[in-house]
């Protein structure tokens, strides 16, 4: 049956007479990447995007000036590789980087790439009318100076162990002659952000809302022509449908296989996976604040003894090993097994359901014969954790987990929301609990915003749950401004086991996600941030291909897009 | 019949005005908005979002921003799609001509099938053939359009794989086909969503179409028909599925909001890049104005095939005319 879909397609193609033939000296270039994705990127400009599918394509389409080693440190700039930047020198006091551009660096329309790329990159992306989220993660950054054209000169306020980082890793640089027209406000809507002119190895060739996003290969490219000759990302939003393609092989590479699609992967021995580390973790959170009285503390969770005991009444490696199989691991805290900075083998607190209910009873939450929830002056011990509908893993974790709290005695409500209606209980901190995920950075100092007391006051923070101690974040903070790698992880740890043993949440689970492709694929390393990032490395054997990897390659570049923007 | 036509129009302005209102009010009160997405992420802060509800007058009041919207709707205008950053009108412009093959070639489909099963059905009524393709309507009939969808996907795209799954057309070999290849492409992606859709909807036709039937057999012209000696056969076709066509001109009308409801689910689930696929991720991301918009266009297209059904009735009944 599956030769009957290529008789098709083969029949499709002999109409359009575009069968190629292969060069013999093309063995390991060539051939068409087809990914299966859930939809399309939110924008195509790299200050402003959000979605994974998004930060995929104009990770391809631009460069940064280096690119973070695939061991992430992010401590000054070992590891780094240059990019648009072909070297740089740091300045005595440190207090400012000198990078040098890369003389034969062009943009895909033919523009060479100049230092005043760079400055207007940087200049733009702290503009507070772009509404970006990289803003907040530059503000060490003063300013950009260009001496020549080739030279950008990065000005930090203070010296700190990863400004080389901040510099580098958060900004994609944007050419200044097709952007500088257009008001930064207006930049989303404008056509230049949908026909994205960059530096890298990929050029954009097409966007089909809802139906898929096409590059291809900048045989030009200063930093040589990528192996593979075109991407393209083939939408469908529907999961089953997703992973349907990639499973009857219209599609060579699926991102995020679930537990439930091993076996049918299994069943194809074309097929293969592949797992890595993400920069990911998922807590139950609790709210430490009450929900409806936010200068009150919770009526329960404000405890910091019945936090524990719930987390001891909780077995994280069963939900784990139920809900993710070997797609996961416990968490180990706010924080990722990638990090160079953390220890895996930090202190938990246990799985002891006797000892949870020991310290339950020390606190007056007493087992009631009619319904077996405990209670203390009449009142249960009863809250509702929230959870996302859309998220089929955390439902499952949640009814998992109101099961092993029931063995406790503890009434755990689950309320199935909407995705934004989380995301507003989130944020105006009207929750009991909630399952939560956050995808990192390569940088840890993340976890500031998430749990530190900064991230808890601000109306704006993202510590919704309104966990503080000032020794969390002090150790945080030493951490992040130390240069030994060793004192750094020891700051570290202690952060994370002082943030542990106060249990403001449940760790649950670090995913490992698996990716699916076709066995004619050759990838390279899949990096925990950014398993995409080595896409230009990737091959298909000559003795490989099929019909599709034989297409003829588009030689014609967009045009510029200096005007001609729309405003909403 | 002018002024009748001009009377349902006016009916149907007002209740287009009506969905567009409440769907304005529903889907502004509901939590959350367009930029809640961006919250996911531990480096994004509040401040970020305000900056961007202000820069889409989305920190206005309410009653506000419903006058902002009347006003760019009596300009002409949907609104601005946040979720494509392109004129709602542009992005229902380029999804609506896939939404009227999908739902023209299923009504169609299904008009034809539905019929075919009940003169089966009826030439055929007592027999187990009769009570076979009851059973089989009864069973698409009941079946909940997602989960035929998703069935019919696994079933010819995975288990038995001849069809594409999903999508209008291949998103990897489309462009580099001749005309010919295209033509061919875009057929082949079409089949299993239209499929779906016409087994929902023919199931409903065929058990319509017989009721119907069955209700003018007994008729005197039947009878007459018969005595002149017409095989039955042709008192089938020439006689009874004449006047028993009638209920089904106005389940023309009738099926409108069905199959634009069921193609909504099966576009998505097809990946099918239409108006339903579009809508239904504006509400996952609350982009309002797309919502709206594609609203104003779905009651739009209901209320006209109201009206189409009214008037195809009146002209199929001389006795409706008159009046």
């Amino acid at each position: 049956m599956a030769a009957m879909r290529y008789a098709g397609l083969l029949c499709a193609l002999a109409m359009c007479g575009c069968v190629g033939t292969e060069s013999s000296s093309a063995k390991n270039s060539g051939g068409t990447l087809a990914i299966s994705t859930g939809g399309d990127p939110d924008v195509l400009i790299p200050s402003l995007v959000q979605s994974v599918q998004a930060a995929q394509m104009t990770d391809m389409i631009y460069d940064r000036l280096a690119d973070i080693g695939d061991s992430l440190n992010i401590v000054n700039d070992k590891g780094f590789v240059p990019r648009l930047a072909d070297h740089w020198t740091w300045a005595a006091d440190s207090l400012s980087i000198t990078f040098h551009i890369n003389p034969k660096a062009k943009w895909h329309d033919g523009f060479p790439v100049r230092s005043s790329d760079v400055r207007f990159t940087v200049a733009s992306a702290k503009d507070s009318s772009l509404g970006s989220p990289v803003t907040p993660l530059i503000t060490n950054i003063d300013s950009v100076s260009t001496p020549d054209s080739l030279t950008a000169v990065y000005w930090f306020h203070a010296r700190s162990p990863q400004q080389f980082y901040d510099a580098v890793y958060q900004l994609s640089i944007m050419p200044e002659h097709v952007w500088q027209s257009i008001p930064p406000a207006s930049w989303r809507a404008s056509d230049a952000a949908r026909n994205p002119i960059g530096s890298g190895q990929y050029r954009f060739l097409r966007w089909i809302p809802r139906a898929a996003v096409e590059l291809v290969a900048d045989t030009a490219n200063y930093r040589g022509a990528p192996k593979l000759s075109r991407l393209v990302w083939s939408i469908a939003p529907d999961f089953q449908a997703a992973v349907t393609r990639f499973l009857t092989g219209e599609t060579d590479f699926f991102e995020q296989l679930r537990l439930e699609n091993l076996p049918e992967v299994a069943k194809h021995p074309e097929l293969r996976t592949k797992q890595y580390h993400a920069l990911q973790y998922s807590f139950v959170q609790f709210n430490l604040r009450d929900p409806a009285h936010h200068d009150r503390p919770h009526p329960l969770f404000s405890n910091r003894e019945l936090r524990r005991a719930l987390t001891m009444a909780t077995d994280r490696a069963t939900i784990v090993r139920s809900v993710f199989g070997a797609l996961a691991l416990p968490a180990l805290g706010p924080t990722v097994r990638a990090y160079p900075t953390t220890d895996p083998n930090l202190t938990q607190i246990p799985f002891d359901l006797p000892r949870a209910r020991q310290i339950l009873d020390s606190l007056g939450w007493r087992v009631s014969t009619s319904d077996s929830v405990r209670r203390r002056n009449g009142r249960p011990l009863q809250f509702t954790l929230s959870v996302p509908s859309s998220s089929k893993v955390r439902v499952q974790t949640a009814v998992i987990l109101q099961e092993q709290l029931r063995q406790a005695g503890v009434k755990m409500d689950v309320e199935q929301l909407d995705f934004p209606v989380i995301v507003e209980k989130d944020r105006k901190r009207t929750f009991d609990a909630t399952i939560g995920q956050w995808n990192t950075q390569p940088s840890p100092g993340a976890v500031l915003g998430s749990w530190g007391i900064g991230g808890s006051r601000a109306s704006s923070g993202n510590n919704h749950g309104s966990y503080e101690n000032p020794v969390f974040d002090a150790y945080v903070d030493s951490a992040l401004a130390s240069f030994d790698p060793a004192k750094r992880k020891a700051y570290f740890t202690s952060a994370y086991e002082t943030i542990i043993q106060d249990a403001p949440a449940i760790w649950l689970a670090e995913p490992s996600p698996t990716v699916g492709y076709h066995s004619r694929l050759q990838l390279a390393t899949l990096r925990p941030d950014a398993w995409w990032i080595h896409i230009p490395e990737w091959w298909i054997p000559a003795d490989k291909r099929i019909p599709r990897d034989n297409t003829p390659q588009s030689a014609t570049p967009p045009p510029a897009q200096p005007a001609g923007q729309k405003t909403p | 019949m002018l002024r009748y036509l001009a009377q349902r129009l006016g009916q149907a302005a007002v209740i287009v005005a009506i969905v567009a209102a409440i769907t304005f009010a529903l889907i502004h009160l509901a939590p959350g908005d367009p930029f809640s997405d961006m919250m996911d992420n531990p480096n994004v802060n509040e401040s970020v979002r305000q900056t961007l509800r202000a820069q889409y007058g989305f920190d206005r009041p309410l009653p506000e921003q419903f006058v902002r919207y009347v006003n760019s709707l009596a300009h002409g205008q949907l609104g601005w799609s946040i979720s494509n950053q392109r004129p709602v009108l542009e992005v229902l412009g380029s999804a609506l001509p896939n939404t009227l093959l999908l739902m023209g070639v299923a009504l169609v489909g299904s008009f034809t099938l539905g019929i075919l099963i009940a003169l089966i059905q009826v030439a055929r009524r007592g027999s187990i053939i009769d009570y076979t393709l009851s059973g089989i309507s009864l069973f698409f009939f009941s079946m909940p359009d997602f989960w035929l969808a998703i069935l019919t996907l696994l079933t010819f795209t995975y288990w038995l794989p001849v069809f594409p799954v999903g999508g209008a057309v291949d998103p990897v070999m489309h462009e580099y086909m001749g005309l010919g290849g295209r033509f061919i492409d875009r057929l082949w992606h079409l089949a299993l969503p239209a499929l779906t859709l016409m087994l929902l909807a023919s199931a409903v036709v065929a058990r319509y179409q017989r009721a119907a039937l069955l209700d003018v057999l007994p008729a005197d012209y039947i009878r007459t028909a018969r005595l002149k000696g017409l095989t039955e056969r042709e008192i089938l076709r020439r006689h009874a599925l004449r006047n028993a066509l009638l209920p089904i001109i106005s389940l023309v009308g009738l099926s409108f909001p069905a199959l634009l409801t069921g193609a909504f689910f099966v576009e998505k689930i097809f990946a099918w890049p239409g108006m339903g696929l579009a809508v239904m991720s504006a509400i996952g991301t609350r982009d309002y104005p797309l919502v709206v918009g594609g609203v104003i266009i779905g009651s739009i297209m209901v209320t006209f095939g109201s009206l189409l059904s009214d008037l195809l009735y009146a002209w199929a009944d001389p006795r409706l005319r008159s009046h």
